[in-house]
């Protein structure tokens, strides 16, 4: 008789250490993460997907996992920074799960607990964003290139400036920084809602 | 028909030759696009909100606002633009616990916003209030069969409880406009995919997958060009052609045109009223024949 082969453990096996009772009750408080509880496993969401094989678990698999609460294994994967919000699994989702808004949630409590993220840039990119868009009304491309660009990663930075060469020779990239008039009267938007909490 | 025109930080660099083209063709329809004096930033999709969800959302209440004195809907060219403008105005809509925080907020800085702006894209005015009648009624030089890849990307479309003019899996359109002004349509599977947005920023591996296979997909179906409504996949598609045909070492050559540029050379509008030039991947031989 042929000796039964033993199947190597599961990478993924899950142990109660993993589970944080608290967590599943954090995402259903955010916006994006009241309905997690309706998902039925249908899988609709992965296999719409149109960047799963970039991810480390796919869109399914992280709702299963916030069921379990499993928010180290959740806020530290690829899956909630690679999602590029293109709403093909919640227009498809028969639960009306808004997926995407579910990861940008996921993001912003990584981002506000300094989870260390799988993709470092991803968090500075939103933080950037967010700073330059307070500082002038509107985004400005030749600073959110130079100060998200990964400094020791050459072949990306060899890219990047190769497409702001690209730009600047059809005049596309404006060094000066927009402009956007009554800065006191939208100044003032922004700093009263930094001293707001959450929504 | 006049509208509060939203043009969107891109338009202003990257995307230009769009908000060019988007300008002539609304003269020769007689649309007055007349931009919302002192507009920011959109709040810009999930790049904001992923770091303070509130400042998205009021970023794009005081866009509304600044439309709601105007009186007029507010017309975007940006998908991302007319999605983060949409979700705002449902939230604001549905959350009323929100909606005071808001209020509140913009109160202190001399706004107001009561809810009643419509938000629209584009193409939404061009087929529902222009109608397809009066786009073609204004062709004057035949495209002559130009073979087009409408490509539609994400957020013109989806999600239908946000933007809803267009059918979410089967858009049609820009295909209607195209076929409107003597273009055609080439079967392409792709159109509803997503180019990788702004992953091209951080992720640029990813990005580059993603975006090339629509760009082969497009010559699969031997397209002459494809068109498309949106800055972002723009840039994803004609700025980054050439670093992404250096990275796959292959040969793309996939001119990626605004649906508005391929309007205007229908109108018989020069090459420079619609900015033709600006598009990194040539267009010169796209339109030889016209433009001879």
């Amino acid at each position: 008789m042929n000796q039964q082969q033993i199947l190597p453990r599961p990478k993924h096996a899950i142990t109660s250490e993993m589970m944080d009772k608290s967590f599943l009750a954090d995402v259903i408080k955010m916006r994006g993460g009241q309905n997690v509880l309706d998902c039925i496993q249908c899988g609709v969401c992965a296999g719409s997907c149109h960047a799963s094989w970039a991810m480390d678990f796919t869109p399914m698999q992280i709702v299963r996992m916030l069921h379990l609460g499993m928010k180290e294994k959740v806020l530290s994967s690829s899956t909630i920074w690679i999602c590029a919000s293109c709403y093909t699994c919640a227009t498809r989702c028969p639960r009306g799960i808004d997926i995407p808004l579910l990861m940008s949630a996921l993001k912003n409590m990584a981002i506000k607990e300094k989870f260390p993220a799988k993709i470092p840039v991803k968090p500075r990119f939103h933080k950037t964003f967010a700073d330059i868009v307070q500082k002038y009304g509107r985004i400005h491309e030749p600073e959110l290139f130079l100060k998200i660009t990964n400094k020791t990663d050459f072949k990306g930075m060899m890219q990047n400036a190769k497409l702001g060469w690209t730009l600047l020779r059809k005049g596309k990239l404006k060094m000066k920084a927009p402009k956007v008039n009554k800065k006191d009267q939208w100044s003032t938007l922004f700093k009263n809602i930094a001293k707001e909490e959450g929504v | 028909m006049k509208y509060a025109y939203f043009p969107g930080c891109s338009i202003h660099t990257t995307a230009q030759e769009y908000g060019i083209s988007s300008k002539a063709v609304s003269k020769v329809l007689g649309i007055e696009l007349i931009e919302i004096p002192e507009w920011n930033c959109c709040g810009a999709m999930d790049a904001v909100y992923a770091y303070n969800p509130l400042l998205s959302i009021s970023l794009s209440a005081r866009n509304l606002a600044l439309a709601e004195s105007m009186k007029m809907d507010v017309v975007t060219l940006c998908s991302a633009c007319f999605f983060t403008l949409s979700r705002a105005n449902k939230l604001l809509h549905e959350d009323s616990e929100l909606k005071g925080k808001v209020d509140k907020l913009l109160n202190d800085s001399g706004l107001q916003y009561t809810g009643g702006v419509k938000v629209r894209h584009y193409l939404d005015v061009l087929l529902n209030d222009v109608g397809l009648e009066n786009i073609s009624k204004n062709v004057k030089v035949k495209l002559d069969g130009l073979k087009v890849a409408p490509y539609y990307g994400c957020m013109l479309i989806r999600p239908p409880n946000i933007v809803n003019f267009d059918d979410p899996e089967h858009p049609h359109s820009m295909d209607k406009i195209i076929e409107a002004i003597g273009g055609k349509n080439v079967d392409y599977i792709y159109k509803t995919q997503c180019c990788g947005a702004s992953l091209g920023l951080t992720e640029q591996e990813v990005m580059m997958e993603m975006t090339k296979d629509l760009l082969l997909e497009a010559k699969k179906a031997n397209a002459d060009c494809i068109a498309l409504p949106c800055p972002l996949c723009h840039l994803n598609m004609d700025a980054k052609q050439k670093t992404i045909e250096s990275a796959f070492d292959i040969k793309i050559g996939m001119p990626v045109v605004f649906f508005t540029q391929l309007m205007g050379v229908a109108f018989g509008l020069s090459p420079k009223e619609l900015a033709l030039n600006k598009n990194c991947v040539p267009t010169k031989k796209l339109f030889s024949q016209i433009h001879a």
